[in-house]
């Protein structure tokens, strides 16, 4: 194992070094590294991985976490498989 | 020569790299953010499979350009050209069949599918679920890389890109354009090019010109990862249903939008059930697979459904809107017509927005 892979993102594989390279590359915003990169956009949809991905911003950046904010939240809050929503009413 | 360009997204952009490349001094007003409107918010469906002459070159353009641009601005777009499904019921066959001479006329490559042998080209599809289809030309493209690339490319190219800078107004004189009013100052340009998708009618009406643009809202979700097998971009021409696999494998579709009153981009558990049903019925195997995430994002369409290009009455005024949801097909040779409309005052006919002053002359779509 390479000692300096720390994964983030265990969703996307995503390692810190990855988002601090995205940093530099000038994705210094929390959306548009969450674009950049894919973090928060996995199957956890950024429950277990969006407060490192906001420290990692904040010591780079030196802006505290308030300022960055989090990423829009969007539903479903967990997954929903097809089938349960297929027996919903189409209106 | 200045130029001021209402919005960031793909025709925005493309428009003031074409204008640019040409020792524009060009700079760039966004309300939002990149990928905001539509052009972060799609599926990436690329075909020249289109019901338009003009539509068809643009499109074959836009690929070419993207082909081409991608080295340039050193960024990869992801673009899969597995080739673009249109399925349809039996009452919609008709129109695919119309189009598709006129694609083949125009050298398209497409060609008929029975809903067997999608069968073989998509696993797990069900042939029962459409009576037949075209498939032709065209994939998939990640619409991230390319705004980020062309905003880079705009860059690199001295273009300012001004964020969260909404356009409050214009200054006009003897009816002509000769300023924009932007966070309490007033910019002196020559030009206003309006990319600002479903914003183009609250922009004109600013400007005091008449759009009759609609804004259309559309919902897309996406389904956890699966080793990729959907190849084509499958559209259902009659359920409005449209699924595809990303780069990375997650299934992403939607279903093709709905008129709105305003540029709204909130999720409604009404389109995840209609996507579910009009999914599950195209690919069964979906049906135990969960949705992470939808979103939605809103453009604009012109009456008759076609692009709207050109200078308006009010001179330095010029509309590139309209597109519908064809933009990231058609966009990147937008630009360049736009650019040419505004360095050599060149009318592009077919898409003029003074079509619409004069009496009827509506067409399909």
């Amino acid at each position: 194992m390479v000692k300096n892979r720390k994964i983030v993102c265990r969703c996307e594989d995503i390692t810190e070094e990855e988002i601090i390279h995205a940093i530099d590359e000038g994705y210094d915003d929390i959306e548009n590294l969450k674009r950049y990169t894919g973090v928060t956009t996995g199957f956890c949809q950024g429950k277990g991985c969006l407060m490192h991905v906001i420290r990692i911003l904040s010591q780079k950046t030196g802006k505290p976490p308030e300022e960055i904010g989090v990423t829009t939240q969007r539903p479903p809050v967990n997954p929903v498989p097809v089938y349960v929503l297929m027996e919903g009413e189409y209106k | 020569m200045k130029v001021a360009v209402i919005g960031s997204g793909i025709t925005g952009l493309s428009t003031a790299h074409n204008l640019a490349k040409q020792g524009v001094e060009v700079v760039i007003f966004e309300k939002k953010t990149y990928l905001y409107g539509a052009s972060g918010r799609n599926s990436g469906g690329i075909t020249t499979m289109m019901d338009r002459k003009e539509l068809i070159e643009l499109a074959k353009r836009s690929i070419k350009i993207y082909d081409d641009i991608q080295g340039e601005f050193s960024f990869n777009f992801l673009f899969r050209k597995d080739g673009y499904l249109k399925v349809a019921d039996g009452f919609d066959m008709g129109r695919l069949e119309k189009e598709c001479r006129l694609q083949r006329s125009m050298g398209v490559k497409v060609r008929e599918i029975d809903p067997f042998e999608i069968r073989e080209i998509v696993p797990g599809f069900n042939p029962e679920s459409v009576d037949g289809g075209f498939i032709g030309e065209g994939g998939v493209i990640f619409p991230w890389p390319v705004i980020w690339g062309y905003v880079e490319g705009c860059r690199k190219l001295g273009v300012e890109i001004m964020r969260n800078s909404e356009v409050k107004g214009f200054e006009v004189e003897n009816g002509e354009l000769k300023g924009v009013k932007v966070k309490d100052e007033t910019i002196k340009v020559d030009f206003v090019i309006n990319a600002s998708g479903a914003w183009s009618v609250l922009i004109s009406k600013l400007a005091g010109v008449e759009l009759r643009n609609r804004i259309i809202k559309e919902e897309i979700c996406v389904i956890e990862s699966l080793k990729p097998f959907i190849d084509p971009y499958i559209l259902n021409i009659s359920t409005g249903v449209y699924i595809s696999q990303s780069a990375r494998g997650e299934v992403v579709g939607g279903v093709v939008g709905r008129e709105a009153t305003e540029p709204d981009t909130s999720s409604t558990l009404d389109f995840l059930i209609g996507y579910a049903k009009g999914a599950a019925e195209m690919i069964p195997l979906l049906k135990g697979l969960s949705v992470l995430r939808q979103w939605a994002g809103v453009y604009d369409a012109s009456p008759d459904g076609l692009p709207v290009v050109g200078e308006t009455e009010l001179k330095g005024f010029v509309q590139a809107n309209g597109l519908g949801r064809r933009g990231m097909s058609l966009a990147p040779a937008i630009g360049e017509i736009v650019a040419k409309i505004v360095l050599k005052g060149k009318e592009y006919d077919e898409f003029s927005p003074s079509r619409f002053q004069f009496p009827e002359r509506t067409t399909e779509n």
